[in-house]
């Protein structure tokens, strides 16, 4: 198990499935020059990402506002119903701003960002994580989650567990700040051992219950909108938490987690998945488990066995997995050297396509896999690549864009006529030998677009297209690559 | 009798999925794999297979947001109330009298005309043990039909799809929106949505665009997938083509791709039919101009065409009535109540209405006593509405108490659970047994 693939396996198919999985894809230009370096060094120069220098800056409002804070507190406290029902409106505004940007500013760094595997772990960990501005409602809590998602992207697993746990954005979404000795609330408890790290089956009622006490003490300061620790609302009564029995604060619970043995096997078998696209077999995920506790629970160890392992390029794992919309989005952006949309026409994209950043459906995240498939969302995929590739927007309704109000949407509407989306240059992406020739064509833009090629019969249709122009325009070109991305195969990676 | 139906349905099914249809075209290799497994699979299912023009349909209507059904279903004659609710209680004259207690919200003139035209049922104080005060999760329990404690991952709806309409038309279940509801969401993912007819397609520039697409959904699959060594051209600086990966590697993809493809196909014959279907079928009431009126008229087209669809879904939003509530509770009933209306004259002119029932819900009711800003914040227990020719007309259950010892932290308790409710729609309107669907037997209710 995990033995690391032959050199002789290592070539552009399998450097394209490397950049496919472990990033957003690339140009061909990009998965030769990732060939080149061989097995070890592709995947060192993905997962080392640390030595490439990452300029982008933090959007500016990222940081704590005391000042402002307190102006909520004291119009909340002392304000009039008119004053309150202003500071909310100014404030709902501001957020909704913010959180439409922080879309664009991550969306950004994924596409055109010089570390890829580094944003695709942090949209792992907000999938694991799901947190939602729906409840969070602050822009920069949702920012300082995604920061901690980026900076420990592959770093330790208790570190992690700890750090999210006490961070206003889970704090938040899961009533740890309200939890007190009198009253602990035992949502956090329960959804850390349910969905974050041991999974169904593996603790039992009384542990939440326990767990919960242990956790109490865990609070938010929401002035400093910072993590505190408030030492009376903590209970210090000894606890029984997986038939141990002691004075644990949430510091020893969660030490006892990642000591679960359960613990390493349900992480892995969901970080395997994300990254092949299936549930690992029963043996593959113990040797998945094994090799993160080998490493102490750190995850870049755990990463580098598994990009270079024989079962990560076995046949029934390459193409064989749904494109995330994410994925769908930015690996079109980057594949067809294009721009990514305005924010506001991303983010009406990614959330007709069932994937709204920072707004997953629930705690659980997004079921991922075919159920981004529907019939909605596979036409809505279709015509999305022609908004893509042509420059011309996508056909978005008022309600695409949320806000409980209609006039919201009508707002947004009217911004989006002044927004323009990219559209794909034929100069980048044919040379002008290719561009005179319809086999030549087709074969550099399956080549560019899966890395392998259609159907026969798919090709003899995309020839009978091209070959139908009289003059080919590249507008017709545009139009072929519009198709090619119309397929069912272009939904996988 | 029993087995004209299955006969019916097997016709039906063969005729109208996805199957059937794909027997006229070119049937793809993978289909006609899965063609025997499936209909096994549909044989074997304990109920009716659910297709047909004739079959017994539901429209779900969600109120979104949380709908103070206090203010809905108005307990005007109750000094409680009025304690209560000094600036937004409604008094004897503002409200639609059911008896000498209870009335409508003046504003929902469309369901008094259905309440006493006998197609109006009112169940009373529906709502679930441990209320949960979020929108999101307890929204997520009324969709799920879940216990307040426990995630489930997939849909109440989802469950009857996969439970009672296997090897059905993917439009047995329609979503008028852009999302799946939760509700929807099933092992075997089922159920189509869309907002617009007009977008559910392939938007193309030219015809030939149109023929290409088609083209490259629909071919039957030649050997073992996509390329093949001898059939690749030659890939400039690839250093070797993917199928120089291990040997024997099938270039399909293995089952994604399947599904997809499959669901490409579903995605053409829908869309084809539903626009089809919406450009031909005339809506023959007058409907208000609203986003649920707009919902509602889709519903009845495709309705009217005969689309073989037993649950339709549409929403309403913006209940969330935390400040100023009277202008806007008025404005969202009236457009409930005079959409609700027209739909129903539309399926009666259509000569459908008496296979349709119409069953609202919202996430939670609101808190007895009103806030500081004339609203109401978060609360339990709340009625839910069913329309149809065949519903026990009337106020059902009991109104709860609203004495304040009889409250649980400011909220009414509920006294009938919403899964009963879901359980007796099952049972004796879409004619499927409940408890494999909601995971236990709920009591049925008479009220279908």
């Amino acid at each position: 198990m995990l033995k690391p693939i032959s050199s002789d396996r290592w070539n552009y198919s399998a450097a394209a499935h490397l950049l496919n999985r472990a990033g957003f894809g690339g140009t061909p230009a990009e998965v030769k020059s990732l060939s080149e370096r061989g097995v070890d060094g592709a995947v060192d120069y993905l997962l080392d990402y640390e030595k490439i220098p990452d300029p982008t800056p933090d959007p500016e409002w990222a940081k704590p506002d005391p000042e402002r804070m307190q102006h909520l507190a004291d119009v909340i406290r002392h304000g009039t119903p008119e004053e309150k029902r202003q500071l909310q409106q100014e404030y709902q505004k501001q957020q909704r701003q913010r959180i439409t940007e922080l879309r664009g500013w991550w969306l950004q760094r994924m596409a055109t960002g010089p570390r890829p595997l580094q944003e695709k772990m942090a949209l792992f960990w907000h999938g694991h994580f799901a947190t939602s501005m729906d409840k969070v409602r602050d822009a920069y809590y949702m920012w300082r989650q995604n920061d901690i998602f980026r900076r420990l992207a592959t770093g330790n697993w208790q570190l992690l567990l700890l750090e999210v746990g006490k961070d206003p954005a889970m704090l938040v979404w899961l009533d740890q700040a309200q939890s007190r000795r009198e009253h602990p609330n035992e949502n956090y408890a329960r959804e850390v051992m349910e969905l974050f790290a041991l999974g169904e089956g593996h603790y039992t009622e009384h542990d939440i219950t326990e767990a919960a006490r242990a956790l109490t003490g865990w609070s938010l300061d929401r002035q400093a909108q910072s993590y505190i620790y408030r030492p009376f609302a903590h209970d210090t009564g000894e606890k029984t938490i997986f038939g141990k029995t002691g004075n644990f604060d949430g510091d020893d619970f969660i030490g006892m987690i990642v000591a679960h043995p359960q613990s390493a096997k349900f992480i892995t078998a969901k970080i395997w998945n994300y990254f092949a696209g299936s549930e690992p077999s029963p043996e593959l995920n113990e040797a998945l488990a094994a090799e993160l506790r080998a490493n102490g629970n750190n995850f870049k160890p755990f990463l580098r066995t598994m990009f270079r392992s024989e079962e990560f390029y076995s046949p029934d794992i390459v193409r064989n997995q749904v494109k995330s919309p994410v994925q769908w989005l930015v690996g079109s952006v980057r594949v067809l050297e294009t721009e990514l949309p305005p924010p506001l026409v991303s983010w009406g994209m990614l959330r007709q396509l069932g994937q709204d950043l920072f707004a997953p459906p629930n705690v659980k995240g997004w079921d991922g896999g075919v159920t981004w498939i529907t019939t909605n969302t596979l036409l809505t995929r279709y015509n999305d690549a022609q908004a893509l590739v042509q420059g011309s927007l996508p056909p978005l309704s008022a309600g695409d864009f949320g806000g409980k109000g209609a006039g919201n949407g009508q707002k947004a509407m009217r911004a989006l006529q002044r927004l323009r989306v990219g559209g794909v240059s034929v100069e980048k992406i044919l040379t002008p030998e290719e561009r005179d020739d319809n086999h030549a064509i087709i074969a550099s833009l399956q080549n560019r677009l899966f890395q392998t090629n259609l159907k026969q019969d798919q090709q003899e249709a995309l020839q009978e297209f091209l070959d139908s122009k009289a003059k080919m325009s590249d507008a017709d070109i545009l139009t072929a690559i519009r198709l090619m991305m119309s397929t069912p195969e272009y939904q996988v990676t | 009798m029993k087995k004209e139906i299955t006969l019916q349905t097997r016709r039906e099914f063969l005729r109208r999925t996805v199957l059937g249809s794909a027997l006229s075209w070119t049937v793809p290799a993978f289909l006609s794999n899965t063609f025997s497994a499936l209909q096994a699979e549909a044989a074997a299912s304990a109920t009716q297979i659910t297709t047909g023009k004739d079959s017994t349909i539901l429209v779900v209507l969600q109120m979104a947001g949380g709908n103070d059904g206090i203010n809905t279903v108005v307990p005007y004659a109750n000094d409680f109330y009025h304690r209560a609710r000094p600036r937004i209680g409604l008094k004897a004259a503002d409200v639609l009298k059911l008896n000498d207690n209870v009335g409508l919200h003046g504003a929902l003139k469309g369901f008094k005309d259905l309440y006493d035209g006998g197609q109006l049922s009112v169940i009373q104080g529906v709502g679930y043990p441990n209320p949960n005060r979020s929108h999101f999760r307890s929204t997520e329990i009324w969709q799920t039909a879940s216990d307040s404690e426990q995630v489930e991952k997939h849909g109440w709806l989802g469950r009857y799809f996969d439970n009672a309409c296997a090897g059905a038309d993917p439009a047995v279940g329609v979503a008028i929106g852009n999302q799946l509801p939760e509700a929807f969401f099933a092992a075997k993912p089922k159920g189509v949505c869309f907002s617009n007819p007009q977008n559910y397609r392939f938007i193309a520039n030219g015809n030939e665009t149109e023929e290409s697409y088609k083209k490259l959904n629909e071919l039957e699959t030649s050997g073992p997938g996509m390329s093949s060594d001898d059939s690749a051209p030659d890939m400039q600086n690839s250093g070797g083509s993917i199928a120089m990966l291990p040997a024997g590697m099938p270039m399909t993809g293995g089952r994604a791709i399947d599904f997809i493809s499959r669901t490409a196909l579903d995605a053409q014959h829908s869309s084809d039919e539903i626009r089809g279907i919406a450009a031909r079928v005339q809506n023959q009431s007058v409907y208000p101009n609203s986003p649920l009126a707009g919902s509602l008229k889709l519903v009845a087209r495709l309705i009217g065409g005969g689309l073989p669809t037993r649950v339709y879904y549409v929403s309403q939003g913006g209940y969330d009535t935390h400040t100023n509530q009277i202008p806007t509770q008025q404005r969202l009933l009236q457009d409930l109540g005079d959409s609700t209306k027209a739909f129903v004259d539309d399926m009666k002119a259509q000569g459908n209405m008496q296979r349709v029932v119409v069953m609202t819900f919202s996430e939670f009711g609101r808190r007895v006593a009103e806030n500081a800003n004339g609203g109401t914040d978060h609360g339990a227990a709340a009625p839910m509405f069913i329309v149809g020719d065949k519903v026990k007309a009337g106020l059902l259950g009991n109104y709860p108490s609203l004495a304040p010892q009889d409250l649980f932290q400011g909220d009414i308790k509920f006294n009938v659970d919403f899964r009963s409710v879901y359980a007796s729609v099952l049972e004796n309107w879409l004619h499927t047994k409940s408890a494999p669907i909601l995971g236990r037997q709920f009591p049925i209710l008479q009220v279908v």
